[in-house]
């Protein structure tokens, strides 16, 4: 049995038999994971955790409300803690009493999480060892487990996340396919132990801790009051929430299936400027793609062109840029930054232009030096032929 | 002025002796004949590799900072650096398969027999010379194929008992291939291999006009049915007319491969970056990089990639002595042309492996 059943095996057991003396073969289970168990590790054993009631040879289980407050009696006690480790954080409790899941506990409502919930109850390991449920990779499937049931989350009046809806996301894939590891999870925007939805007026906020460029342009833009005004959840309103998909130029525009259509249409100043956005993004992609196109045919050529390279990395980076400053929601710096793009776009254009020029004059002069060698080689095997015949 | 310019000239020179030599030096003609062009063909692309190497060398600079860039200054600024280096890369790669083909033809038309013993050691010296040109220069442009390339190709040298350690540390100048590898290779490359090249190409020379060229012993036997299977040509005008022809059609190849198929640079070396996939030496050295890959690690109790070093180098130190070995009876010469088979095909399907194998 590995070590991850045996702590879901453990967990469930501690599910079925709350308060209750746990059965002899949960015991063994319990012992066998607690063996790979951090504590366990640290010197601490059974009675650490359990010795509080019970008769001899029993080990009672803490009541589920019980079990935050037991784990604080440690974790929140800093001289206590820095015997392990000197930079250990101890605020966990108090974030946990400011959490959703906390409040409702304290208030007598077992059903939702607790320390051993997401962490395990014996087994539990650092949270960057890679086989601890609330290590990055793991961290969306520990809160999918009840986040994603809709069953469970209809008791609390609460719709449930589709678990494959984060997993769709850039995110998801900064994660998993790069590899990642500061790639956000749950926890990064709703907070791990004081977990709270962000309300609607600090969405940029949470954003802003990785997307600061953008969270500043957003926040002196008219947008942040109007959206606060109207209740839009800043950031969410364009990029959803869970689900967030890697932004398209396409987004901005009028027509069917852009984003800035939910809210204008072709009137008033508006539309006149979200309109000249989309066609210099698309001027500047178009620039970067002919050149493109251009310079790799020079490169296959065997043709260096490291200038243009350059230059086409230079426009890329005012591509970036000029996506970032869609967030200003102003036309004047972003058309700055767009038409510099183009410029050096430009730029390497005409480095790949000059590049197919030099091949063409390599491949004449090629042409015309291959004409002479072939003239002298001909003359030279008339010369052969004509010089008298080789003795015997 | 042209008419007073000779007999000056020819009382203080010889000019007249060397023409009348040159005319009257012959050549033989028979079936065989157009091997003896590749020996010509290999010293005319050793001209064009120190005639290109040379006019690298104006703006080349051998560091580890300043290698790949000065590469690039050269194929990107330079006029014509583009051609220069490029016809230096293939002429190199066409000079190996050159001496190769010399070397076997050689080989099998039994022209190491006696007294041409030396002419054919100082031909396989120049052989393994033609070599370590290959190898020193490889690293040079200092990009990451070169670099890792030349790790694992000095890391061969440690499979040596006693000296392999040491050799690896004087090839790589410190533990590993670093910039003090590259000055060193250069070193090698520009002074120490082309001195001694130039000594074993006048030695090869001296001793093939000294004793002419060799008539294969096939073409003897004929001789003595049919006196007119073996002519003689005349060196002037009549053979090095052939070998002028032959030398402007190489040139007219290298050409057109250094305009269609300029030589890739690559990305500059990251000494601390991971080893690409597909890593692989120049192809003349592929047979020996697969056949190291298939040797077991162990044999016999002895270490695979040692037993495999060990054999290649008595198969050199064979090449070498072989005019010394070799019976020059029907017999014993037959016995050289399937030795030679066999390493001709085993070099061959090593290669053909190595270069299946690395096809993404």
């Amino acid at each position: 049995m590995t070590g991850s059943v045996r702590i879901a095996v453990a967990t469930i057991a501690f599910s079925l038999f709350p308060s209750k003396v746990l059965p002899q073969s949960a015991v063994e289970m319990a012992k066998s994971a607690f063996g790979d168990d951090v504590h366990a590790a640290a010197g601490l054993t059974c009675t650490a955790c359990h010795a509080s009631s019970g008769g001899a040879g029993t080990l009672p289980t803490p009541p589920r409300t019980a079990i935050a407050p037991l784990c604080a009696t440690c974790h929140s006690d800093a001289a206590y803690m820095q015997r392990f480790d000197p930079q250990v954080r101890v605020d966990q409790f108090l974030q946990y009493q400011t959490s959703v899941h906390g409040k409702r506990m304290a208030a007598g409502e077992e059903r939702v999480a607790t320390c051993t919930d997401c962490h395990g109850a014996h087994g539990i390991r650092r949270v960057n060892d890679a086989r601890s449920p609330v290590a990055p990779l793991n961290v969306t499937t520990t809160c999918g487990r009840c986040h994603g049931d809709s069953a469970r989350m209809k008791l609390f009046g609460r719709e449930a996340t589709p678990p494959g809806d984060w997993s769709a996301s850039v995110h998801a894939a900064a994660l998993i396919k790069r590899g990642d590891a500061s790639a956000p999870t749950c926890i990064a925007c709703h907070g791990s132990h004081g977990a709270t939805p962000p309300g609607v007026t600090s969405v940029v906020n949470v954003c802003a801790q990785c997307h600061v460029r953008e969270a500043e342009l957003f926040r002196v833009s008219p947008k942040k009051e109007i959206f606060d005004a109207l209740g839009e959840p800043e950031c969410l309103t364009c990029h959803r929430n869970h689900r967030i998909e890697a932004p398209q130029d396409t987004w901005v525009g009028l027509q069917e299936g852009s984003v800035c259509a939910d809210c204008h249409d072709e009137s008033g100043d508006s539309g006149m400027t979200i309109r000249r956005v989309r066609e210099e993004l698309d001027g500047l992609s178009a620039a970067l793609s002919n050149a493109e196109e251009l310079l790799t045919r020079a490169e296959r050529a065997g043709m260096l062109v490291d200038d243009g390279r350059a230059a086409f990395q230079e426009a890329r980076e005012h591509r970036v840029q000029s996506r970032v400053l869609v967030h200003a929601f102003a036309l004047a710096p972003f058309s700055k930054v767009t038409s510099e793009g183009v410029a050096s776009a430009r730029r390497a254009q005409q480095a790949g232009e000059a590049a197919m020029r030099e091949l063409q004059t390599r491949q004449r002069g090629l042409a015309v030096a291959t004409l002479l060698i072939l003239a002298f080689l001909g003359t030279l095997w008339l010369k052969i032929r004509r010089l008298p015949p080789p003795s015997s | 002025m042209a008419s007073r310019l000779r007999p000056w000239l020819e009382e203080r020179l010889p000019l007249a002796d060397l023409v009348e030599t040159l005319r009257h030096k012959t050549v033989p003609h028979h079936r065989y004949s157009i091997w003896y062009y590749f020996g010509g063909m290999t010293l005319f692309l050793f001209a064009i590799q120190v005639g290109t190497g040379a006019l690298l060398l104006l703006y080349y600079r051998p560091s580890a900072a300043e290698a790949y860039e000065s590469v690039q200054f050269i194929v990107t600024r330079v006029p014509f650096g583009w051609l220069v280096r490029s016809i230096h890369a293939w002429s190199a790669n066409l000079m190996v398969a050159s001496a190769f083909a010399h070397l076997f033809s050689v080989l099998f038309l039994h022209a190491y027999r006696r007294p041409r013993e030396l002419t054919w050691v100082s031909g396989v010296l120049l052989l393994m010379l033609t070599l370590a040109f290959g190898f020193t220069g490889y690293l040079l442009p200092w990009n990451e194929v070169s670099f890792f390339a030349t790790r694992v190709g000095t890391d061969i040298a440690a499979t040596l008992p006693v000296i392999g350690r040491g050799l690896v540390r004087f090839l790589r100048g410190g533990n590993d291939v670093s910039g003090a590898t590259l000055t060193r290779l250069f070193g090698f490359h520009v002074a120490i291999l082309p001195a001694i090249a130039t000594v074993l190409v006048g030695l090869h020379l001296l001793l093939i006009q000294r004793h002419g060229i060799s008539v294969p012993p096939s073409v003897e036997r004929d001789r003595g049915t049919d006196p007119g299977v073996v002519r003689a040509i005349p060196f002037l005008p009549h053979f090095i007319l052939r070998d002028l022809f032959a030398w402007t059609a190489v040139l007219a190849v290298l050409a057109a491969l250094s305009t269609f198929y300029p030589w890739e640079l690559g990305t500059k070396a990251d000494p601390f970056a991971a080893a690409p996939a597909g890593i692989r030496p120049e192809w003349y050295f592929l047979w020996a990089f697969e056949a190291l890959k298939h040797m077991p690690s162990t044999l016999a109790g002895v270490d695979g990639e040692f037993v495999a070093v060990a054999a290649m180098s008595i198969v050199g130190v064979g090449a070498i002595l072989l005019p010394f070995m070799a019976r020059n009876t029907r017999p014993g010469r037959r016995l050289v042309v399937w030795i030679g088979i066999v390493m001709l095909v085993f070099m061959s399907a090593m290669t053909v492996l190595a270069l299946a194998g690395s096809t993404p």
